[in-house]
């Protein structure tokens, strides 16, 4: 193919399996524009599925320059090894300098294999991803050793550099009908996985999609003490038509749901207003909540690095003021 | 049904601290544990292991002292572990990790009809060790999963993805990486622990005994490399309000009032 | 000289203490509440083999060395103060004894259901007229036949009213001149027991302190322990044991302390600051801290004299005596650091005050810590 040498520039794995997949997708576009800008190449997403016509245009709307797509009855459902079949021979024909995909439950799965089949370095849920003005090489910052520090990563010998990034990170560009773009299928060679059988796949019930709109969320964390302390929170939430949301030890003592996990491993959430209660901010858990447009934090350690990010900080027993609110909020509904 | 585990020691604390000057990790105090989630992929081994049989091998990568953690894996029944330990390993990335590990499970004799990990660390936590084994072993993976039933040769499996709770069948050998909810970890009995330390034995393995190069290994077989570690900017500058509870929930209300969430004379907007 | 934990001692404190925490920590506010000794919990602890923690696995323990045994028994203390008295008493003056004076019938047939936890172990010294002076009891054990008969009252038992196996102190020469003590197994079953109300105490609440009560109870001859004689030197070699588990719980308690007075400092605001940034509250946090290391150094170096079979007995009177002492002040002044909060029961700290006050009064009173610790340094 003689678009070869076109592909080599920045590409993002297309995942748009439900609404959030495919925004992460759409950040990824619009970051790795900015990237390839500074490289001076393009920007490739890719779209595997069995009819991914209409993802291919969506890709090109928000700001890829070309596509690859491929079309199979055995690429119709994610499976890691199936698509790591397509995929992998791609990369080895086309050698893209850099390789992003966003880190949902299907991206964490699948790049790291891939990585693996290829070679080459992989950094995990990153917050920043730049091109270095010396080197060209891409910096890409990720939180390490679970909690206040960043780690700056990079993969100087080897190619693609890969990284995987968390939802609601980056900004996606608005849907430009007008924007030109090629559509590419090269051939492609699908060896299907035979040794893992999707028997069911049902889309979970629960108010998940509710929590990622929430125009109010309430965030709990550790501090509260226990699980009866926690379900004060859905009586808050209810007062403030907002939705409830989870660090990872609350989860990990089974106070609530795991769909209701921040962060990290879990969602990210963009609400007006944010309280978050009892909740140090290990960055695990902020990097979900970041990209909120106020943040209220309630905690009794005044050193909290919750604090760093709150525009308003409230030191105090989270327990001792949770009753004390939701009289208040009553008293005037 | 012989299954592998493979566990990683890692701080015991929710987030490390820094030196902020040094930028170092503080690790005075901080004792080392076995990853939570391992330990949830080590009990849902031991359960697998008592209903159908065969025996449960850990496995770790990381320095000496990572003993500890072996020998708490077989206090609480893992039947054998393995220490996989050596200079040249230190310093590496999740590709030479996950090729050190894969070589030691391909030396087990019999070969592990499953291997078990726990979904991601609570250090380093990007998950990327369980399916950079299964690639190198060329075994079929599955991450995230919260429930396995044993069939006559195959597994069952369930797990949520991306919003979708999936039921799989995966053929043996195969290698899961498991959440919490898989099953809940027991407490362990004192007297296997004082076993476990006095009279267990723990294999090492070194490089040579792997066969394994220095150049494929540790810092130098590692693709990534950390240029700088940094502590994350304060994202606001807000104010930090302390005071009586009344106090601090007027001064929550207040916002809520200017983020138009609540009416500020006559009470609640929708 | 090493003072760092080993490997095992490392882990096995993180497994007491997970336990403790996450089982034994809540159910210490429902003991204290309601007075109730948790049946279940006691049953899982078995199973744990927190009943048997330095009896040899062939009869049914862990097997644990005596540092890890402390450490065992600071942790249940530092969460439940009450299990702590539960599993130090059982452990350090009715499973040790039985061990190490016990035959192996008695071994077999007494120790290993008191060493796995299936029956609970006592020690019964303490009569309304013989505390301190433990060769003022009255109880007697007169023989008849192939049998003995025994007589008397003993009161605060510890886990009396839970009990299955109790170590009774007897006078096998009542009416004469110069008593003889001699130490009998006498099953909580066994005609003529006869169990008191649980007494009603200031702290420690939750543990099965009652009377016990010997009534023509006809015991049999293989149910002496050691020989007919040995009662006091039985005493005293289990006393010394026994203060290193008490010593271990006063520790526990103290450190309790500790964990919730600086938290509470740090968290409570006053005058616009946490009041842990005030030289007043740092002196006591800092004072406070450092005896709980000295307490903690105290015990662990006499149970590691008792790991090595050297003598101990002065070491453990002194950590017994410095620990208790340092549970009560920690408590004291955690109060004071709690302010009127610390006086409430909505926080622990007014129960670890009402727990630690006993540690400088049962299993010998520091006046008697003294005495043994001032002969000692005569006799060296």
């Amino acid at each position: 193919m003689d678009t070869s040498h076109d592909l080599e520039g920045v590409w993002v794995f297309g995942d748009y399996r439900n609404y959030f997949q495919n925004r992460v997708t759409l950040q990824l576009i619009a970051k790795a524009r900015d990237l390839a800008d500074k490289l001076d190449t393009r920007v490739i997403a890719l779209a595997l599925g069995d009819k991914v016509h209409q993802w291919a245009m969506e890709y090109v709307a928000h700001g890829a320059d070309i596509v690859l797509a491929a079309e199979h009855p055995d690429l119709k459902s994610y499976q890691v090894e199936t698509y790591c079949s397509v995929v992998a021979p791609w990369v080895e024909a086309f050698q893209p300098q850099v390789f992003l995909a966003g880190a949902t439950s299907f991206g964490r799965e699948f790049f790291p294999r891939l990585a693996k089949r290829l070679h080459t370095g992989l950094s995990a849920d990153c917050v920043a991803l730049e091109i270095d003005p010396e080197t060209g090489l891409l910096l890409q910052t990720t939180p390490g050793f679970g909690g206040e520090l960043l780690a700056e990563i990079v993969t100087p010998d080897h190619r693609p550099q890969m990284a995987t990034v968390h939802p609601g990170v980056f900004q996606e560009r608005p849907h430009d009908p007008g924007a030109v773009g090629r559509i590419l299928y090269p051939d492609v060679d699908v060896v299907p996985e035979t040794r893992v059988k999707l028997i069911r796949s049902k889309r979970q019930q629960t108010r998940q999609a509710k929590l990622e709109e929430a125009q109010v969320v309430i965030a709990g964390g550790r501090g509260l003490g226990s699980k009866e302390n926690f379900e004060r929170l859905y009586e808050l939430a209810e007062l403030l038509e907002g939705e409830v949301g989870a660090t990872r030890p609350v989860i990990g003592s089974g106070w609530t749901d795991k769909e209701r996990l921040l962060g990290q491993t879990g969602k990210t959430v963009k609400p007006r207003l944010l309280i978050s209660i009892g909740a140090s901010g290990a960055v695990q858990y902020t990097t979900g909540i970041l990209g909120s447009e106020n943040i209220v934090a309630i905690n009794r350690d005044p050193q909290a690095p919750i604090f760093n990010m709150a525009d308003l900080g409230l030191v105090g027993d989270a327990n001792t003021l949770l009753p004390l609110l939701i009289e208040a909020l009553r008293k005037r509904v | 049904m012989n299954i592998a585990v493979c566990i990683k020691q890692v701080p015991d604390t929710p987030s490390i601290r820094m030196d902020r000057e040094r930028m170092t990790i503080i690790r005075d105090g901080v004792e080392s544990v076995i990853n939570p989630l391992d330990y949830v992929a080590l009990q849902a081994a031991l359960d697998l292991r008592d209903r159908k049989g065969g025996e449960v091998v850990v496995i770790t990568m990381g320095p000496p002292q990572s003993e500890e953690a072996l020998r708490e894996a077989i206090a609480a029944g893992a039947d054998r572990a393995i220490l996989v330990t050596g200079a040249a390993f230190s310093g590496a990335d999740t590709l030479a990790t996950s090729h050190v590990l894969a070589v030691a499970i391909s030396k087990l004799d019999p070969f592990p009809d499953l291997v078990l990990c726990g979904a991601h660390t609570t250090d380093s936590d990007t998950a990327h060790v369980g399916p950079q084994m299964a690639e190198e072993l060329n075994l079929p993976q599955i991450c995230g999963v919260n429930e396995i039933h044993m069939e006559e040769d195959y597994l069952t499996v369930k797990r949520l993805s991306d919003g979708f709770v999936e039921t799989l069948q995966v053929s043996l050998p195969a290698l899961l990486t498991v959440t919490q909810e898989l099953c809940s970890v027991g407490h362990l009995p004192l007297g296997d622990l004082q076993i476990a330390f006095s009279e267990r034995e723990i294999t090492q393995w070194g490089p040579e005994d792997l066969g394994l190069k220095e150049e494929e290994v540790g810092l130098r077989g590692s693709a990534t490399q950390v240029w700088k570690l940094s502590v994350p900017p304060p994202r606001r500058e807000g104010d930090l309000i302390s005071g009586s509870p009344q106090t601090l929930v007027d001064h929550l209300i207040r916002k809520l009032e200017d983020l138009s969430i609540l009416d500020e004379e006559d009470g609640y907007k929708s | 000289m090493r003072f760092e934990p080993t490997m095992k001692q490392a882990v096995i404190r993180r497994t007491a203490r997970k336990y403790a925490e996450e089982v034994l920590a809540p159910a210490a506010v429902e003991m204290d509440r309601t007075g109730q000794f948790p049946q279940d919990i006691a049953d899982e602890m078995a199973e744990l083999k927190y009943f048997g923690l330095e009896i040899p696995p062939e009869y049914g323990g862990a097997g644990l060395d005596p540092v890890s045994y402390a450490i065992v028994v600071e942790e249940i203390s530092r969460a439940n103060a009450a299990m702590g008295l539960c599993v130090a008493v059982h452990n350090g003056v009715a499973a040790a004894p039985m061990y190490e004076f016990g035959n192996q019938f008695q071994r077999k047939k007494f120790l290993v259901p008191v060493a796995t936890g299936k029956k609970i172990g006592t020690f019964c010294l303490s009569e309304p007229n013989a505390g301190s002076d433990a060769s003022a009891i009255e109880t007697t054990a007169v023989r008849d036949n192939k049998d003995y008969i025994l007589n008397g009252n003993k009161v605060f038992v510890t886990n009396g009213h839970v009990s299955g196996t109790n170590l009774i102190f007897a006078n096998t020469r009542p009416g004469e001149k110069k008593k003889e003590y001699t130490v009998f197994f006498v099953e909580s079953e066994r005609e003529g027991v006869e169990k008191g109300p649980l007494e009603e105490l200031m702290g420690m609440r939750g543990n099965p302190v009652c009377p016990i009560t010997l009534h023509d109870c006809r015991v049999p001859e293989e149910n002496l322990l050691g020989e007919q004689g040995q009662g006091l030197k039985i005493a005293f070699a289990t006393l010394n044991g026994g203060r290193i588990g008490i010593a271990a719980q006063a520790l526990g308690i103290a450190q309790a302390c500790l964990d919730v007075s600086l938290r509470y400092a740090k968290e409570r605001h006053q005058f616009g600051r946490s009041i842990a940034q005030f030289g007043a509250i740092q002196k006591h946090l800092a004072d406070m801290a450092t005896q709980v290391e000295a307490a903690r150094l105290l015990v662990y170096r006499a149970a590691g004299l008792r790991d090595k079979g050297l003598e101990y007995g002065m070491e453990s009177a002194m950590a017994k005596l410095y620990a208790s002492k340092i549970a009560v002040d920690a408590a004291r002044i955690g109060i004071q650091i709690h302010g009127a909060y610390g006086y409430s029961k909505s926080y622990p700290i007014e129960r670890y005050y009402r727990d630690a006050k006993i540690t400088e009064i049962y299993e010998g009173t520091s006046e008697v810590q003294r005495i043994v610790i001032a002969r000692s340094l005569m006799e060296r």
